[in-house]
């Protein structure tokens, strides 16, 4: 189904839409300079979860869930409710306790924590994994767009992707255009929101509110079709929905860049109260993205197109386009809904491959390999690990190994079960030990790579531990690792116990 | 033999911190309020599809018994838009405890 037309249209305003987000950064940059102190007091919870949307707005969450309810129906859910729920565990089980901490990236975190230089390392090396997992699911999200966009093979568009890609963090590097967080959430929601509607209008359904009236839609789908998307468990067992929710969650409350959000901002109070809006922002998103799936199965049913699975399993990623396309939308709009999924893959890969360049050049390079390295020096291993790790991600990303929101997931596997524990016991129970944390990360590290690297062999293992949904069973065994190895090893420091006592957990 | 307890008590000196026996006073306030939270996020989220899995497993019946709110089956509703709303009033409901509590602590001190 992939017509071999170039659409010059979503191409032209998807120049003016990077250029014109490269000028605002400018803008704001001059800005801060001017009252940074006076600034700091006076910005609103609301600008602070606008901020924490943002970040938290990838690929996954603009084009992929709607792809998984488009496939899966009600299972969908579980990736909508472990996303919005894990901030919830953040908030109450971690948010100012690691505030307080004072340590800003999960490696400087571990290493203080638990005074290892080989936890530190670990931790590093864990990082980069999660972010090379979570880059491959945005990669995938690039090519299709751009494939969608000039009727060219997958691979070809995410080469093109990954080169647009580079070009507009050097330029934006170059400049020093800063990004601004709030137009880039307010971008996103409308070019998502606003076609949304459209389509609920062009197919006869209430366009106000398409989050709920695509439930109509739903309903008058054919009576088969209707039932299998209404029922909760056509798609997946009760397990595996509890379990991908489950893994979902405490990968949220694990990953590195979600929480490194406590520390941009002035004070705790605001912190937490930015969550609260954060999460209303991502929720907009969330409330819509379904309606996509639901729209699209309308409008095959009533044009009498039928799609054999291989097509649908296809055209799931990229579904939120090809429905705004069906229907017949102004060309815009259609354009609109490919722009935002390339500005969200976009902003997510360039702020976590930087991350994770920063990571290899200080946690890795500099604590491991050379520790006379100064300043200059790891600025130019982080560039060129931003560009090994970039062409890494590339290598995996040609053939993707499952839908967007997908390979997301095993990210947040990796996260759940190994930093979730070690920050939840590093906070909540003083006789955590550094053997612990090595011994928990080894043990996490196993449980999420065993379902990939060994479920062809064990149908069984891939039951019990899907290699989307393995923090159920994983987190809590991790959890039981740490608890053992640390009691049979020495404590931790008194000062360090101390400091938690004193520091951590105090109003 | 009282010497030596006195020796003894800078480093008998409780440093523990322990979510299941959290020390009295703030932390013991604090790890509440999170239990309480934390209940109410859980049994949100895992009852529903927990008691779905007991009472439903055939997909014509559930769809004929089911109560139906905003033309879709209620539980439908319930985990693709209440719950979203809930994890935001659970956020809102524990800032506004805990401000409360690290306000009165401050206080005190």
């Amino acid at each position: 189904m992939i017509e071999s037309t170039v659409k010059y249209t979503p191409f032209f305003l998807l120049g003016c839409v990077l250029l014109v987000s490269l000028v605002v950064g400018l803008l704001t940059r001059r800005h801060d300079k001017g009252g940074y102190g006076l600034q700091v007091h006076s910005i609103g919870h609301a600008k602070i979860g606008a901020a924490i949307a943002s970040n938290w707005m990838s690929a996954a969450s603009f084009l992929g869930i709607a792809g998984v309810f488009f496939l899966n129906g009600y299972f969908a859910f579980a990736y909508i409710l472990g996303w919005t729920g894990g901030y919830v565990l953040l908030l109450v089980l971690m948010g100012s306790q690691i505030r307080r901490f004072g340590k800003y990236t999960a490696p400087d975190f571990v290493a203080a924590r638990y005074d290892s230089p080989v936890a530190r390392v670990f931790s590093a090396v864990i990082a980069v994994i999660i972010s090379l997992i979570y880059c491959v699911a945005q990669y995938k999200g690039l090519g299709l767009v751009f494939a969608w966009m000039f009727g060219i093979e997958y691979t070809q568009a995410l080469v093109f992707g990954v080169l647009v890609t580079f070009v507009f963090l050097m330029v934006a590097g170059a400049i020093k255009a800063s990004r601004n967080p709030q137009m880039h959430y307010l971008l996103l929601i409308l070019f998502f929101i606003i076609p949304l509607m459209m389509i609920a209008k062009k197919l006869g359904y209430n366009w106000l509110v398409p989050q709920f009236s695509y439930g109509s839609a739903l309903r008058d789908l054919p009576e088969q079709l209707s039932t299998a998307y209404l029922f909760p468990w056509t798609f997946g067992t009760p397990y595996e929905w509890i379990a991908l929710c489950f893994t979902l969650m405490v990968g949220t409350a694990g990953l590195p860049h979600v929480l490194s959000r406590f520390y941009t901002v002035p004070n705790n109070r605001d912190a937490r109260w930015g969550v609260v809006w954060g999460l209303f922002f991502i929720g907009l998103l969330y409330w819509s993205a379904p309606a996509f799936g639901a729209f699209a199965h309308s409008w095959l049913t009533t044009s009498g197109t039928v799609l054999d699975p291989a097509e649908a399993q296809a055209l799931a990623d990229i579904i939120v386009i090809k429905t705004a396309e069906w229907v017949g939308l102004n060309e815009i709009l259609v354009s609109a809904l490919a722009i935002g999924g390339i500005l969200a893959a976009i902003s997510t890969i360039t702020g976590l491959l930087v991350t994770a360049a920063g990571t290899v050049s200080y946690d890795i390079y500099y604590r491991l390999i050379n520790p006379n390295a100064n300043e200059k020096h790891l600025l130019i291993v982080a560039k060129g690990a931003t560009l090994v790790l970039a062409l890494l991600v590339l290598v995996v990303a040609v053939n993707p190994p499952g839908l967007i929101a997908q390979i997301t997931a095993v990210a947040f596997a990796l996260a759940g079960n190994t930093l979730f524990p070690v920050f939840l016991l590093g906070i909540w129970w003083d006789r955590s030990n550094k053997y612990g944390a090595i011994a928990g990360m080894t043990v996490g590290t196993m449980i999420t790579f065993a379902p990939i690297l060994f479920g062809h062999l064990s149908p069984t293992l891939l039951a019990v531990l899907p290699p989307t949904s393995s923090a159920l069973i994983g987190a809590p065994v991790v959890i039981l690792t740490m608890i053992i190895v640390s009691r049979l090893t020495p404590p931790p420091s008194e000062e360090l116990r101390r400091f938690l006592v004193e520091k951590v957990h105090s109003p | 033999m009282s010497q030596t307890n006195e020796q003894n008590s800078p480093s008998r000196e409780d440093l523990r911190v322990n979510f299941f026996r959290p020390r009295p006073g703030f932390m013991r306030k604090e790890v509440t309020i999170i239990w309480i939270t934390l209940a109410a996020w859980a049994i949100a989220t895992f009852g529903m599809p927990i008691h779905l899995a007991i009472i439903h497993s055939d997909p014509a019946s559930t769809l004929a018994e089911v109560p139906y709110i905003f033309g879709v089956p209620a539980y439908f509703w319930f985990s693709g838009q209440f719950l979203i709303l809930w994890f935001i009033f659970l956020c809102f409901c524990f800032n506004i405890l805990i401000d409360w509590l690290s306000s009165s602590y401050r206080r005190r001190r």
